[in-house]
């Protein structure tokens, strides 16, 4: 028996080892150790103040820090009791847009294309010289995203103006509408995005993993909902979620496992979209039809191509955000509310999947327990099963090849390790 | 020209993402630098001979003692970047009260089976000699760019060295303590732009303690404006809970 590692895979979120047994040939085992140093961010909440824990929890990842603020902000508002106003909704769903754009731009271009373009290049940066055109396509998208993002919310990591209740202080109409022209723009580099995609050549691959999104009756759902489990065909809310999501702590990851229905369980762009594929912009629908993808997809390397068919959907939704918003009117300056003892949970659909917040407060404001669970630790478990399911169809590769296709599977799933541990 | 690595400690990498997101310069700042490491950008292996190393995050494991250590006898420039690696940032919180328990109330029994070499938290800084510090969380991507051009060019560290308030005047801001509220701009470094305070928000001290700051001063101001004292060395924790001073 011999043992095959990559540690400290390259192009993702964090630290992972991914450990290969093999043995005359046959792959025994395959596992994804999460070595991502723990922070132990729902002990670090607990006796600091309410108004801190989305400032604490948003520092449990970079990449999406708006889903993590303003998911903290719902479970802390639940808590408390407090409703927000609609301009204040209006907001964070521009907020949590911004941020697919950003998240989405990054993963399929950054670290994902370099498995597919120019056979395989290690980075996007050779692409600068050999595909100018590409990468300026990406930059324009990101940089949208982190402007949008900036605009709403102070800067592009972190996030300044979210606070319970509402935001301390907003962008100009004018400010918002200059970006309709540019979103116009990103749609249709989304469209030539999701194109890109399409030409990645993908494996035909149908594991057996249930999966999970939020789905709201009006709309795509990112900012509230309840989740649906696809196969079971059940639809929770979401404040139940420590009891339809199973976490167990195993040895060899820093994160935790998670199932549904004693079964595995995938979340992020291929789930939202089998499930909420009648709410996507129509453009989104038209480019994605037109490349082939049709609902459902049980292709984890779909995840891919469904990002880019959020980008586009993104882009469409956020110049319609900003129209409503300019016709809203109210306020999205916090009313006053009382510190009252209480428990709450919180959950949006981040650009990786579901991600929960919880947490309880005592009567004076401090909170007494935190509980959190990221996309990525939830997808771990089924992240491995696809692996085992996947490495014996690759296995008679030569070495190269076979730790490339097992690392495009582990990117298909854009996971952000940081977040898995927390 | 000099090559460069990055590495990644305990962080959530949203510094290193912020070094992505200085897209008007990405591709000139790669240009000034043979880039010989990024985990989170390319494929490829740490190399075994480089001349700057660029740190993200706290120390909280024991191979990051030893990375560090070797990461110091290599390079020739170290630059830390962000609070985690500065000061320790929202990581050195976990130093308070008993690591074990804390272990516990995240993974309950089976804390035991996770997270092998852990140690308590703590800043770059506290394990080797740092030549160069981009503070803030996350760091700000311009004054990333500029610190690496003085590495580069081997001009020193030029961290501000006063506290915000006089910058806030500048900006024009309301002051908090006008309304009794805690902020912590008194006592933390300039050179944000007081980005928070400018949007309604107090300052939370992201950027670390002012080497010029006068904490005596300070709380006089706070008891003569009617605000919380303890809230002020509360908050002073969040992201300098790694000095044993302000306890």
């Amino acid at each position: 028996m011999s043992t095959l590692t990559v540690e400290h895979v390259a192009r993702i979120e964090g630290h992972g080892t991914i450990t290969v047994d093999v043995d005359g040939g046959e792959v025994r085992d395959i596992r994804m150790d999460v070595i991502e140093p723990v922070r132990l961010f729902e002990s670090m909440v607990v006796g600091r103040r309410f108004d801190e824990a989305p400032l604490i929890t948003s520092r449990i990842c970079g990449i999406c820090s708006p889903n993590h603020a303003v998911t903290s902000l719902k479970a802390v508002e639940a808590a408390l009791g407090i409703e927000v106003s609609e301009r204040t909704q209006l907001l964070r769903k521009l907020l949590l847009y911004a941020s697919y754009l950003q998240n989405h731009a990054t993963h399929l271009y950054v670290f994902a294309a370099p498995d597919y373009v120019g056979g395989g290049i290690g980075s996007v940066f050779p692409l600068a010289t050999s595909a100018p055109d590409v990468v300026q396509r990406a930059l324009r998208i990101k940089k949208l995203g982190n402007e949008l993002t900036t605009a709403l919310a102070g800067r592009s990591v972190h996030p300044i103006t979210p606070v319970v209740g509402g935001f301390s202080s907003e962008p100009a109409v004018s400010v918002l509408e200059a970006f309709v022209p540019r979103l116009a723009e990103a749609a249709r580099d989304a469209g030539k995005t999701a194109a890109l995609v399409a030409t990645f050549v993908i494996p035909t691959f149908e594991p057996a993993g249930e999966m999970l999104a939020m789905v709201d009756s009006d709309d795509y759902a990112i900012y509230e909902g309840s989740v649906c489990a696809l196969d079971a065909g059940w639809c929770r809310d979401v404040s139940e979620y420590r009891s339809f999501i199973t976490e167990t702590v195993v040895g060899h990851s820093n994160a935790k496992h998670s199932t549904v229905d004693g079964r595995p369980f995938m979340v992020g762009a291929l789930p939202r979209v089998n499930q909420s594929w009648d709410r996507l912009a129509p453009t989104a629908r038209v480019v994605a039809s037109k490349l082939g993808f049709r609902p459902v997809s049980r292709n984890t390397f779909h995840n891919n191509l469904c990002q880019a068919i959020e980008l586009i959907d993104a882009a469409e939704r956020c110049a319609s955000y900003i129209e409503q918003f300019a016709a809203v009117g109210g306020s999205s300056t916090p009313e006053a509310f009382a510190i009252k003892s209480g428990s709450g949970s919180g959950a949006t659909e981040a650009p990786r999947g579901t991600l929960y917040h919880s947490l309880s407060i005592d009567d004076d404001g401090i909170v007494t327990a935190g509980d959190v669970i990221t996309p990525t630790a939830q997808n771990l478990a089924n992240l491995e099963a696809d692996m085992r399911a996947f490495a014996p169809t690759v296995a008679a590769l030569p070495e190269p090849e076979f730790v490339l296709r097992i690392e495009q599977l582990v990117r298909a799933y854009d996971p952000c390790l940081s977040c898995s541990v927390h | 020209m000099a090559r460069v690595v990055v590495l990644g400690l305990a962080s959530d990498f949203g510094c290193q993402v912020q070094m992505t997101n200085m897209e008007d310069h990405l591709l000139d700042v790669l240009g000034a630098i043979e880039l010989e490491y990024w985990q989170l950008a390319a494929s490829g292996h740490m190399p075994e001979d480089y001349d700057v190393a660029i740190v993200e995050g706290a120390v909280t494991t024991e191979e990051h003692v030893e990375l560090l250590k070797r990461v110091r006898e290599t390079a020739s420039t170290v630059i830390a970047i962000g609070s985690c690696a500065v000061t320790g940032g929202i990581p050195a919180l976990a130093l308070s009260g008993d690591l074990e328990d804390r272990v516990g109330c995240v993974y309950g029994e089976s804390g035991a089976l996770v997270a092998c070499g852990r140690i308590l938290p703590m800043p770059v800084g506290a394990i080797i000699d740092v030549d160069y510090h981009v503070v803030g969380c996350p760091i700000d991507p311009a004054e990333f760019v500029e610190v690496l051009h003085r590495a580069i060019q081997g001009l020193r560290d030029a961290v501000p060295l006063e506290p915000m308030c006089a910058t806030c005047k500048i900006a024009e801001n309301t002051c908090f303590y006008d309304r009794g509220e805690v902020c912590l701009g008194l006592v933390t470094r300039a050179g944000c732009g007081t980005k928070c305070i400018s949007l309604g928000r107090p300052c939370t001290g992201c950027r670390g303690i002012a080497a010029d700051a006068n904490f005596e001063s300070a709380k006089a101001i706070v008891e003569r404006m009617g605000a919380d004292l303890d809230l002020l060395l509360e908050r002073a924790q969040l992201y300098n809970n790694a000095r044993k001073d302000l306890s």
